[in-house]
């Protein structure tokens, strides 16, 4: 337990008071908080009109004499909602965590208060770990200010009840989240420190983030076969579920090539474990949370794995705060 | 005043080619515009090698073959990915091109010099606008020479006078909407107090409309707005979404683009519907013409007498 009065927690306090004040982190809060609700409102919507259309075809059914058995009735999972919610924070929460990375060097960098902090009795090490606290504890209540508001609007737009298991739940994506965008908070931390100019910092950062986030994903996508048709192709072909993998087995590299790229991503690993966890991919609706999880760990240990290379990356390279004084 | 225009922009272009961090998009924008060739040979392929072992296997349990998808696609179609390329790492690399335009002669102290000379009073806005252009002229020009030698190479995918028209508009259409988001980096790079404010408001208006506004007015999600083909499914037939796209259609430019793509490239489904007031086309025209306004205000607005930014 860190003491009030430990240079780390100083510099971690001194971090989340500047953001809160210049009303930074409160800024890009709102505009995650917007994304999300849009997507839990537009995928209520588009639920309500499934039902909808599902009750018109049964009362017409029913009033022809015939048995609505015929058609499936739209699925309702609660946490199922969440999907948009979750897409949108792998994209602009990790924004999001660049930026707080960023602002962490650059506000000393800038204002030129290096040299002064220098002048006190603080070791390096002290110092990074200080700031990188101060980013994990804004990432982390802003995170949790997303999904507090997200679990409350689900359940005022599904009108029911989440359980303790479902806020459980909830709760885990939360911190998978938090470990998540920390990643890239210490991705874009550690260049604007150890890069000369500081705007090519937050250009690189960007960069990668295309790359990780964008396009690593895009590509494995692309190259599944059943995305390149409209509407599927085994769905146009007409083939049942248990042809389709017979059929696929003769493709098995071109599915490891196109899993590899999609395993290479973070964001991939943390959409499929946010996606077991919430019930999104149908295979884990119902599954109890202990085997989702224990089937999961493999995504969990890679999210966590990032984290520990990225921190070890940035103590293993002692940052110059003399050179860095003198720019 | 034509002579001024001219040189600021030569001048602007220079400095931006020595920018590294222009030099890397850029590379990496080429990059994925071979990769988007690639996908779209890889996948189109792999469709038919799919079909020819689905047909097989149909036949042997004495089922129907239905037609090849394969063969109800346009050859343009092969550069699909193209679209979402152009709508990520294009844009963003025009953002950081428009940007910088600015930011260097900010940053590097020469806004008073300029200021002090005598020139007209559009010649500076004008110089970085025509720069800003012929520099993302030259991009999407490198990438249509790629998507040009795709198609010599590939002997399998041959495009008739049409598809040749279809895609030399699908690249200005690209242009276009590449051009708008590096005038918005122009306008931001002369109007912010912050650098990293600057850099930060058109990234902004990119993820908004990239990843909010097609979720509004279509229920895309964002992760199915980074698939050509995904992104094109009609929205829920809720009036929610009919009134959305109503509204926010003449705002969403990532909608225009996409839907002008599929159409120029010749893989828009049949029946797609566009409720929106304005065309794709106008939309996309109309944010041009807004931009170049905004850009040019910004410029002239921009205190010649100090230049550089606050922090």
């Amino acid at each position: 337990m860190l003491k009030r009065s430990s240079p780390i927690w100083i510099i971690a306090t001194k971090d989340v008071a500047d953001a809160m004040q210049d009303r930074f982190i409160i800024v890009v809060t709102a505009f995650l908080v917007a994304a999300a609700l849009t997507a839990l409102v537009t995928g209520a919507v588009a639920l309500a009109t499934d039902v909808m259309t599902y009750n018109d075809a049964r009362t017409t059914l029913l009033a022809l004499g015939k048995s609505a058995d015929a058609i499936a009735a739209p699925e309702f999972y609660p946490l199922r909602l969440l999907r948009g919610a979750v897409e949108q924070t792998e994209i602009i929460g990790a924004v999001i965590a660049i930026l707080v990375g960023y602002r962490a060097a650059a506000s000393e960098r800038g204002r030129k208060t290096l040299a002064l902090i220098m002048t006190r009795p603080i070791q390096n090490r002290q110092f990074m770990v200080g700031k990188a606290l101060g980013g994990l504890m804004l990432l982390a209540g802003g995170l949790a200010i997303v999904f507090v508001l997200t679990a409350i609007t689900l359940q005022v737009v599904s009108g029911v009840g989440l359980t303790l298991t479902d806020l459980g739940r909830i709760a885990i994506i939360w911190a998978s989240s938090v470990v998540y965008a920390y990643s890239f908070f210490l991705l874009s931390f550690m260049l604007a420190f150890w890069l000369k100019k500081l705007p090519t910092a937050l250009l690189l950062s960007f960069s990668i983030w295309l790359l990780v986030v964008l396009v690593a994903p895009q590509i494995g996508d692309t190259l599944d076969p059943d995305n390149q048709v409209a509407g599927g192709v085994f769905k146009q072909l007409h083939i049942l579920k248990t042809d389709q993998i017979r059929i696929m087995r003769g493709y098995a590299s071109f599915e490891t090539i196109r899993e590899g790229i999609e395993a290479a991503s973070l964001t991939k690993r943390f959409e499929r474990l946010s996606f077991a966890v919430l019930g999104i991919k149908d295979t884990y609706v119902g599954k109890p949370l202990a085997s989702v999880l224990k089937e999961k760990q493999g995504d969990a240990l890679w999210l966590v794995l990032v984290v520990f290379v990225l921190q070890a990356l940035l103590f293993s390279r002692p940052i110059d705060l003399n050179r860095l004084t003198q720019e | 005043m034509f002579r001024s225009t001219g040189l600021i922009a030569r001048h602007s272009m220079a400095l931006v080619f020595r920018e590294r961090t222009v030099s890397f998009l850029t590379v990496l924008f080429m990059a994925l515009v071979l990769v988007s060739a690639y996908l779209g040979w890889s996948a189109t392929t792999t469709v038919n090698a799919i079909y020819q072992s689905a047909a097989a296997f149909l036949t042997s349990t004495h089922q129907p073959i239905p037609p090849n998808p394969v063969l109800n696609t346009s050859p343009l179609s092969l550069l699909r990915n193209m679209s979402t390329y152009v709508s990520l790492i294009g844009s963003l690399a025009s953002i950081v091109i428009g940007f910088q335009l600015v930011a260097m002669d900010r940053k590097g102290g020469v806004v008073p010099l300029i200021g002090v000379r005598p020139m007209a009073g559009n010649a500076y806005a004008l110089g970085k606008v025509f720069a800003l252009v012929a520099l993302v002229l030259g991009l999407v020009g490198a990438a249509a020479c790629v998507s040009v030698m795709t198609f010599q190479i590939l002997p399998e995918f041959r495009l008739d006078g049409t598809g040749w028209r279809h895609l030399t508009l699908f690249f200005g259409t690209s242009a276009l909407y590449m051009g708008l988001f590096g005038l918005m980096g122009l306008a931001s790079g002369a109007y912010a107090k912050s650098e990293t404010v600057s850099l930060l408001i058109p990234v902004t208006l990119w993820l908004t409309v990239t990843f909010i506004f097609p979720q509004l007015t279509s229920n895309i999600h964002p992760t199915a707005a980074l698939n050509p083909v995904k992104a094109l499914v009609d929205p829920p037939h809720s009036s929610f979404f009919t009134y959305a796209e109503l509204v926010l259609g003449p705002v969403s430019l990532a909608d225009a683009y996409k839907v002008l793509s599929a159409r120029l490239l010749e893989f828009l489904p049949p029946g797609h519907v566009i409720r929106s007031v304005v065309s794709p086309a106008t939309t996309l025209v109309m944010a041009t013409v807004f931009s170049i306004g905004l850009a040019i205000v910004s410029l002239r607005k921009m205190d010649m007498t100090k230049g550089d930014y606050d922090a």
